[in-house]
């Protein structure tokens, strides 16, 4: 695992922060929110409540649940600044980019802020905002205002679609949210630590971690599951095509995870809705399952190979009817609640996150003078 | 489970040649083994940051291609320029560095990161740096020039008029100085983002954030506002006592890895008594008395002036007012960052450590909501 050095190649095993704010249970495939366990949370309770949760470490009671939405509600509107900033973009920019650059310019400030629960909600209120406007935007469309009277969910897709969704789609995205809102250290969460532990202000954690999460390995590969599924085509070709590229080298998307010894409990409720909600997704997507863990085995059947969360996400989020270009986005609004609970934990046990390397170049030497150099 | 090292002391994270902190031998090497006492008297901020990006110093040829390339892309999109003028001038400059470069590097795709691109984010931080400054005091953005260096440029953009080559050149020297150093917290956040196959400008982003913290970057604006309080050398004394009664930290004194003293405080030390005299004074009256404070209270702790308390000086003497600081820290050291970025791309490894669980026992079950 480690060189001679003590190196440890990408932390693998390397405890760096102390958390009481979730656990991912790789051996037994169980995800713990505050001590909840997340298949006693994903179906029976808002985003709200869970953001609550891991903000505070107890789930609200009524008037604190009433008090958070009417703060959320109060701050779905962009500042003039992230308006203008959002705007200035052009219309087929990414949208983790978009988001990046508007949650920057959405939380500047005069002067440093210590990060806090009410910066947490404010920016949490704003991720849908960014996201519909400028989806919105780039089908030609005028931004539509936020609602007041709707629950987070329901009211980024109010957003997104200038219309309410049904209260089957409300929830499955909210289940989403749920589902996705925190996962232990993983790279973007660390990202935000490590920002924060510089005494950094909020802002500036979350558009590191958005940084992060945009990358392939972490959160960017939800859309390159359906690209996968739609290059594969039918159920019977599955084998032959996943063979194949096999034989290119190429990756099955949305399998294996560093963590989970055995299935992803997020997966295995994604893959229940997915069955209910996207039977055409959920009959390919089964098969091309079975084929891609045997196919995985096969080659190295001492590793664990499971399914990850973002192949049956990729599946409940196209029956919710976002475009794949904002699968990526919508893990970050379900995050920035997470991200936010890591740093006010940080924030309040500080200590600055600086490991050392190991340095592998020449010995020391004399430069020669620019007139001299070949 | 492995053992808790709290801030990852001690942790290696990752193997690098781009730069080694000794803290051992008071060294810093920078890529292709030069100390950095041996490359300040012979190279600029654009060699340094070739160096770095290449390995190897440029020939003259190479260093003129490099300027090239650097001259031609110190101008902001359009994205990036909507971004600048949508925020108030009063704005943090570090919150809008953070925000023009995302802008400015907004892309339809997601790209790896690449030298060229490397290059032109780093050519392109004394122009948002310039902007701020200008829009900060009301007056109109300048242009960038095509003809002037890297730090004369920047000078250039913050006063609108051309600097005098000494000024110029202790601006270099700074850049030169502070353009890497190990495995720093804003460095490991750039190489974490990299290490989810993210694009650079998320990297960098991501590493002006951490930067911006006072435990980090923002330390050199805390030790010009400490020298700023206690005014003269003849209050050194007083001032200090009385902080360190009150249990205040001393800013620019204290270093996690250097345990003899940081060779770069030692060539800003010594620039400090021709760029800023005055300050000179009060600085090195300061460095004493705080010392002997630290080392009477802690005589075990090796306790040396750390490069911020220097710099603060030499910045001041260039001109360089104290709000652009952590800035123009930022403005250096994105060479390093994207140097290490591009180095950790040819073994590529999704960094994500562990973390120990301290919450409640798994499994207790959640009251509906009228119960709660």
């Amino acid at each position: 695992m480690s060189s001679n050095s003590g190196y440890v190649p990408g932390l693998e095993g390397v405890v760096a922060s102390q958390t009481a704010i979730s656990m991912v249970d790789g051996q037994n495939g169980r995800l713990v929110y505050q001590g909840y366990v997340i298949a006693d949370l994903a179906e029976e309770m808002s985003f709200e409540e869970v953001a609550f949760l891991l903000w505070e470490g107890r789930l609200p009671n009524r008037a604190e649940l009433d008090a958070l939405s009417l703060e959320l509600a109060n701050h779905r509107t962009l500042t003039q600044a992230a308006n203008i900033a959002l705007d200035a973009l052009p219309a087929d920019t990414d949208p983790m980019d978009v988001l990046r650059s508007v949650v920057s310019v959405q939380g500047v400030e005069h002067r440093l802020a210590k990060p806090t629960v009410p910066l947490a909600i404010h920016a949490t209120a704003s991720i849908p905002t960014i996201l519909a406007m400028f989806h919105r935007r780039q089908l030609g469309l005028a931004p539509v205002k936020p609602r007041a009277d709707l629950g987070h969910a329901a009211n980024y897709l109010y957003m997104m679609d200038a219309r309410e969704s049904s209260p089957e789609i409300v929830r499955a995205l909210n289940t989403y949210l749920v589902l996705l809102a925190d996962h232990g250290m993983n790279a973007s969460t660390f990202t935000a630590r490590v920002i924060a532990s510089t005494e950094s202000d909020l802002t500036s954690a979350l558009v590191g971690a958005i940084g992060a999460l945009k990358g392939p390995a972490h959160g960017g590969a939800p859309s390159a599951v359906i690209e996968q599924l739609e290059l594969i085509g039918a159920a019977d070709d599955a084998e032959t095509w996943m063979r194949d590229a096999r034989r290119r080298k190429e990756k099955f998307m949305g399998f294996g995870h560093r963590v989970y010894r055995v299935y992803d409990p997020r997966a295995k409720i994604l893959k229940e809705m997915c069955r209910r909600m996207n039977p055409k997704f959920y009959a390919l997507g089964v098969r091309v399952e079975e084929i891609a863990l045997r196919i995985l085995h096969e080659e190295h059947p001492e590793r664990p190979q499971s399914t990850n969360v973002e192949f049956y996400s990729a599946g409940v989020l196209q029956a919710i009817g976002l475009p794949k270009e904002y699968f990526t986005p919508t893990f970050a609004a379900a995050r920035v609640s997470g991200w936010s609970a890591h740093v006010l934990e940080q924030a309040a046990h500080n200590r600055i996150i600086r490991p050392q390397s190991e340095y592998i170049g020449p010995e020391p030497r004399k430069p020669v003078p620019l007139g001299d150099r070949s | 489970m492995a053992e808790f090292s709290p801030g990852l002391e001690g942790v290696v994270a990752a193997e690098t040649a781009v730069s080694e902190v000794d803290g051992a031998n008071g060294r810093l090497i920078y890529r292709g083994g030069y100390l950095i006492e041996d490359l300040v008297p012979v190279v600029s901020y654009e060699e340094v940051a070739y160096l770095l990006w290449h390995g190897e110093l440029p020939n003259e040829k190479e260093l003129d291609a490099l300027r090239q390339q650097m001259t031609a892309a110190r101008t902001l999109n359009k994205s990036a320029r909507g971004a600048l003028t949508a925020m108030d001038p009063a704005t943090d400059p570090m919150d809008t560095l953070r925000t023009v470069v995302s802008a400015q590097g907004a892309a339809r795709t997601l790209t790896k990161p690449t030298l060229d691109e490397a290059i032109t984010l780093t050519a392109v931080f004394p122009t948002i740096v310039g902007a701020a400054w200008r829009r900060r005091q009301g007056k109109d953005v300048v242009e960038p020039r095509q003809d002037l260096g890297h730090a004369a440029n920047l000078l250039w953009m913050m006063n609108g008029e051309e600097p005098v080559a000494e000024k110029a050149h202790w601006v270099d020297t700074y850049l030169v100085l502070l353009a890497d150093h190990g495995l720093n917290a804003s460095t490991f956040a750039a190489r974490v983002v990299a290490s989810t196959g993210s694009d650079l400008t998320s990297c960098v982003v991501g590493a002006i954030a951490a930067l911006k913290g006072p435990a980090h970057g923002g330390a050199t604006l805390a030790a010009r506002n400490m020298l700023d309080k206690i005014g003269s050398a003849d209050n050194a004394e007083k001032w200090l006592t009385d902080a360190h009664a009150r249990h205040e930290r001393f800013s620019g004194f204290g270093h996690r890895v250097y345990r003899t003293y940081d060779p770069r405080a030692k060539i800003l030390r010594e620039m400090a008594q021709t760029a800023a005299p005055e300050l000179h004074k009060t600085a090195a009256r300061t460095e004493e008395v705080a010392l002997r404070i630290l080392h009477e209270a802690h005589p075990d702790r090796p306790n040396a002036t750390n490069v911020d308390f220097w710099a603060s000086v030499v910045l001041t003497g260039a001109g360089m007012p104290k709000e652009l600081f952590t800035t123009l820290f930022a403005t250096s050291r994105v060479a390093g960052w994207t140097a290490h970025v591009l180095e950790s791309l040819s073994d590529l490894r999704l960094i994500r450590p562990a973390s120990r669980w301290i919450g409640p026992e798994p499994g207790k079950k959640p009251l509906q909501l009228a119960k709660r």
